[in-house]
Formats: C-alpha cells, structure tokens, sequence
C-alpha cells in the first residue's frame, strides 16, 4: 500500500480534489478498491459519467443508486477481496428533487417547487449547483449508511474554492435576506404569482426589473415563496455538511498531474483547504515520468549509441542511434520537469506523498485499478 | 484554405477537457492571426490568467490590455463585467453605483442564477460586434479560451436558458441578440481541443454532441494536442523491447524508445477513433518536449497550425 492510501487507514471519508484530466475518478476508484482489498466495505461516489470506470467495475452503468462490484469481476482479476467495493454516480437533479422531497412540508408544496422553473434552472444547470449536491450526497453517505470508507471523486474545479463555496452561495440564495425585502410585501402574505407591481414602489426593485424584466422577479418570488419555511431545514443541513468537512475522520486527497498549470492549482486548493482547517490526508502526483538513468549522468551520444549498437552485433539504420539518443534525452527532459512540479508540490503539502508513474494502456480492469492503488 | 475561413469568422470559442492546453491553442490561433494583420482579442474566463503570460507580457486583469503586437488580452470576472453591463443598460453611473453598490442587491445578484455568466458573455459577445467611429469592427477577431467543459457548456447554453426562463423584458431581448451571434455560422465557430489519449477523446466527443445538439454553435475544428511523433519504424519497434534490456549506455536509450513507442501507438488509436466518431476538420499538434513552456513554444504550436491548415 502506498502513503497516501495507508495515511487513509483511520478514516471514514476521502475527498479527492484537484482539477480536470488528472486521473481524479481513477484515483478514487484505487482509494475504494484499495480498501476493499484490504477488509472493509469501501464506496466510490463518481461525479462524471465514467463509463470506462463502470467497465472496469463490471457494471453496467453507474448509477445514482449504490451498486456492489461482483465477485466473480475481482475472481478474474486474481484478486481476493476481503471487504466489499461499491460504487455509484452522482445525478445532481435526482439529488436535488429528493432533497426537496426531504425538507417539503407537502405534497403540493414539493410539486410546486419541482415546476418552478428557477428551480429547475438551480437544480440543473446553476453554477455550484453539482458541488453542492456532491457535498449533501457525501453528508447522506456518510450518515445514513454504513461504509467503512466512502471515497468522493469532486468536480474539477476552475475554482478552489468552488466546492467549500457553493452550498453557502445556494443557500444565499435561496434565503436571501435582501431578495425576500426586494420582493414582500407579497410574499409575507404567503401569495404566489404577485405582479411587478406588487414589487413595492421601492426604488431598488423597480432598477432590478428593469435590468431583468419583471417576469424573472416575479418568478424569482414564486420560487422564494414556496422556499419559504424550507430553507431553515436546508440551511441545519448545510452547517452539518460543513462541520463533516472539518471532521478528522474525513480527509482531503489532494490528486494532481505534473504539470506547472495543475500543480498550481493544487497549490491554491491545499492553501484554501489548510486556511479553512480543513484536515488534509495526503498529496498524490498522477502519471510522472520516471527517469531512466541514475541521477546526474548525461544522456548518451548518438555515437555512443552507435557504438554499443555495433558492438552488440546488430544492424540499424545510419539515423536510428540519434533518434534513440533523442528518445532519452526527451524522456529525461520530461521526468526533470515532472520531478520538479512534484517537489513544488509535496514541498507544500505537508501529509503523505504518493508519486503514480504513468502506466502504458489505460485501467480498464480492476488488476489495472489494483496496480495502480498499491501506489497511491 | 480551411484554417483561413476559421480565423476570418469574428468569435472563436475555444474548449475542452481540464488540462489539454485550450489557453495554446487559444494564444497559438492569437499570433496566427495576428502574423496576417489581424487584431485580436483573447477572453480568459474567470480562471487564472495564462495567454498574456505565455506571450511573454503581464497579466491583463479585468481591463483589456495590449499584449503583444495585435493582440490583447483580458480576464473576465463577474464583478467588473457586472458593472460595466449595469453601467451599459443603466447609462447613469449615479443610478448604477446607487443600486448596484447596495450591499443587498449585490448580495442578490451574485446568488441570482446564471447571471454571472450571463454578464461575462454578454462582455464576449459586446467585444466581438463593436464598431469604432468610422464602422469598422474594434477587433477582426475575439478568441474565448473558454473554461473546461462542463462549465463552457453552463457558459454558452446562458442565452438559450434564458429564453426558455424568460417571456419578455430586456433580458430576453438580450438573451436572443445572444443566441443570434452564438448561432451564426458566418461570425462564429466552436473548436475542441484535446489530447490523443482515452478520456480526453471522450470527452470531446461527447462535448461535440452537446455542441450540435443542446448548443447549436457552429462547430470549427478539433485540435489534437501534444501527439508524440512518429519516429521509430515497425522492425525497430519489434527490436527495442530486445535491446532495452542491454547494459549501459544502450539500454535506457532503447527503453526511453520503446515508451515512446507504445506512447505513439496508443495515441494513433485514440487519435484514430476522434476522426472517426466526429466528422471534424482535425489539426494534430505534435508534443512538444521543452524545459518551459513560453513564447517561443506558442510560435510552434501556431507554426503547426500553419501548417496543417496549408496542407488540408
């Protein structure tokens, strides 16, 4: 087991963070399996479609619900499995209809919102919206069954911040102070469908409709309408989500690539994670090149090459000893440079460090999954 | 020429998974069209700020700033799009700094849905149909390093969102004034950017059906970024596993040649299925092997290019 895999032993939950086209997902299904392997019953929570992932998983799709990984699947890997691996995708709408569902005081209540069209707007396509249905899931998982280990792919951010901001951002919305005193005196008195000119004569509003058009106000107030005497329940939630972020049994894994633009990223999200306290397990360096010569010696010459080549008795092609030259010396040139983002990295992050090297072919099988967790 | 008819449209939307270089392409198409006399702006999405760099010059920040000979560069955020769009619809900075500076209404804003994208394309979309005095267009060409799918997608679907949310008012006036430049085959083309390898290729074709399907932007190229060259021949791939287990010096050479190998070979296959599951006009762009990544290596990219669009 890799260092960043083992500084996972105590815990109950890992986030993986980091951004796009880092191996994140494949990451996070290693951490599940890795767990598995070794006797508990692990849960990986995917936010894309991954359906390279269900195939090495043996399952059809993933889905919102749970599902087990069969054991004939770890049988024809060679692998024996003393826990349980689970696996499922987040569907974002899914998990916003049933967290209505969860807090609507009625049946007509809950149908409203389902129709409102700002909310289908905010249940669908609102920025944030995925970050923070992947962070209620987590508090759902987490609470309401019993994982050893639940593994959270997050989604790749543009933002450090994007996933520790997006619940309170929703919920700004959602009980804004400033959109409810915008938009009574008509909501106070419980009714929906108020006109603009319900809007109150205030000066502010009538700027605001101007910008957006009467109708987004008032659909806007419909939907803040039936919120109301919701949103206290969301927001509990909330705040219980956020305290489960801070909890030591979570950790925080930090998934980048070699690369200067994503390790800068990392960079920005270890600083926001730490300023927020929040605990961080480890720091894992997807797909590094590894050097091939010992550390210092100077790439061969093509002469020298040539040399060997003529000693060893093959024949080749006059150009292939400067092409295979070249090979080793880009080669080199790239595991340099990998190792030096790798460094910038770990010289910051101080939790375990695990250095995946890049693997030939894709995972597309669970020994594939399983090799690559004995690195992380 | 192929590559001429896309930097002749006014608005190029670059995008594509996290990582495969879309800022590269973006400043690579940038020097291309400024080599032919072009100016040219590039719109960096609220992400941190990478073409000004890449040329050589300093950060833009929110207000547009001339980079280099012909190009500009600029970063969008929210907030000073905002205000600018406020001050554009407003016309009184008094009544905008009145309402818009209310901490309330600031607060309501930021939460309201979709708004900050909507400020940061109508930005975009203001920049690409700007006149000066005399009628000719401010810029020849508005380049949009786009942010990664998902979030390109929340980005360019804002207008037609909007007129599905919206039944009158100036909002919807401007959604579909929006909608209509996105969708002009003739002002606008969409290009994805990835990289020969499995995840990458599945991302863009699947972001290429919501392009053509839920966007409806007139779709321009598929840039293939960093493929490794084609350096070894069959015979001496079949040899080099062999000599890779030879003593020192031979040894790690040939090992270094037969990762570039495999490399090649998986990256031909990947390479092969993006032709084939999108009827694209596809630019391949070599991997470059540099100890930084500057000026010079975007002239590279733009020179590949080039070439490629001189030879389809």
């Amino acid at each position: 087991m890799g260092a960043v895999a083992d500084s996972l032993a105590s815990k109950r939950i890992a986030v993986c963070v980091g951004s796009g086209g880092v191996g994140k997902t494949t990451v996070a299904a290693a951490l599940a399996l890795q767990r598995a392997l070794d006797g508990g019953r692990a849960l990986v929570c995917t936010i894309d479609p991954a359906r390279r992932l269900a195939n090495a998983l043996g399952l059809e799709n993933l889905g919102n619900a749970e599902a087990r990984v069969p054991e004939h699947r770890f049988a024809a890997a060679g692998l024996a499995p003393r826990g349980e691996l689970w696996a499922m995708m987040l569907d974002v709408k899914r998990t916003w209809d049933d967290l209505v569902a969860r807090h609507a005081p009625d049946r007509t209540r809950r149908e409203r919102i389902l129709r409102n069209r700002i909310y289908q707007q905010l249940s669908g396509a609102l920025a944030g919206s995925q970050e923070y249905m992947a962070m209620e899931k987590l508090y759902e998982l987490a609470t309401e069954r019993d994982y050893d280990l639940v593994v959270l792919d997050t989604p790749p951010t543009s933002h450090a911040l994007d996933f520790l901001e997006a619940p309170d951002r929703i919920l700004d919305f959602l009980g804004n102070e400033a959109a409810r005193r915008l938009l009574t005196p008509a909501l106070s008195a419980g009714r929906v469908g108020l006109r603009i000119a319900h809007l109150g004569g205030s000066y502010i509003a009538k700027t605001l409709a101007r910008f957006t058009g009467g109708e987004v106000l008032q659909e806007l107030s419909e939907f803040l309408g039936v919120f109301d005497g919701m949103y206290e329940g969301f927001q509990s939630r909330a705040a219980a989500v956020r305290s489960l972020l801070a909890d030591p049994r979570l950790g925080f894994v930090i998934v980048a690539g070699p690369n200067p633009l994503s390790v800068d990223e990392a960079l920005l999200l270890h600083e926001t994670l730490h300023a927020e306290s929040m605990p961080i397990a480890g720091a894992v360096v997807n797909r590094a090149s590894s050097s091939l010569l010992s550390p210092g010696a100077a790439p061969p010459s093509p002469e020298a090459l040539a040399a060997a080549l003529t000693a060893a008795g093959e024949s080749f092609e006059p150009s292939f000893p400067a092409r295979l030259a070249r090979a080793v010396a880009d080669n080199e040139l790239l595991a340099t440079a990998d190792q030096r983002q790798t460094e910038r990295l770990f010289r910051e992050v101080e939790a375990a460090h695990s250095v995946v090297p890049r693997f030939e072919g894709n995972v597309h099988d669970l020994d594939g999954l399983a090799r690559l967790a004995r690195r992380i | 020429m192929v590559g001429s008819s896309l930097l002749d449209r006014r608005l190029l939307i670059v995008t594509g998974k996290g990582g495969v270089g879309k800022s590269t392409v973006s400043a690579a198409l940038a020097v291309l069209a400024a080599r032919r006399g072009k100016r040219v702006l590039v719109c960096e999405v609220n992400a941190p700020e990478r073409v000004a760099p890449l040329l050589g010059a300093p950060p833009a920040g929110s207000s547009i700033r001339e980079a280099t000979r012909g190009i500009s560069t600029i970063d969008l955020t929210p907030q000073e799009c905002l205000r600018e769009y406020g001050l554009m619809v407003l016309k009184f900075r008094t009544i905008y700094d009145a309402v818009f500076e209310n901490r309330l209404v600031r607060f309501f804003l930021r939460a309201l849905p979709s708004f900050s994208e909507l400020v940061m394309l109508g930005k975009i979309l203001h920049e690409a149909t700007q006149e000066d005095g005399a009628g000719r267009p401010r810029w020849d060409l508005v380049i949009v390093d786009a942010p990664s799918t998902g979030h390109a997608v929340q980005l360019l679907r804002v207008p037609a969102a909007l007129l599905d949310t919206v039944a009158a008012g100036p909002l919807r006036r401007d959604a579909q004034w929006m909608r209509d430049l996105l969708i002009d085959p003739k002002r606008t083309a969409l290009s994805i950017v990835t990289l020969p390898e499995e995840m990458p290729v599945n991302e863009a074709i699947e972001l290429d059906a919501e392009v053509r399907d839920v966007l409806g932007i007139p779709r321009g190229r598929l840039f293939v970024n960093a493929m490794p060259g084609d350096v070894f021949t069959d015979s001496e791939c079949a040899s080099l596993a062999r000599l890779a287990e030879a003593p020192l010096p031979l040894g790690p050479a040939a090992e270094a040649a037969r990762r570039q190998a495999v490399r090649r070979a998986e990256a031909q296959r990947d390479l092969g299925r993006a032709r084939t599951s999108l009827d694209l006009p596809t630019v391949v762009l070599p991997l470059l092997v540099r100890p930084t990544w500057d000026r010079a290596a975007v002239e590279a990219i733009a020179d590949a290019i080039a070439l490629a669009e001189s030879e389809s």
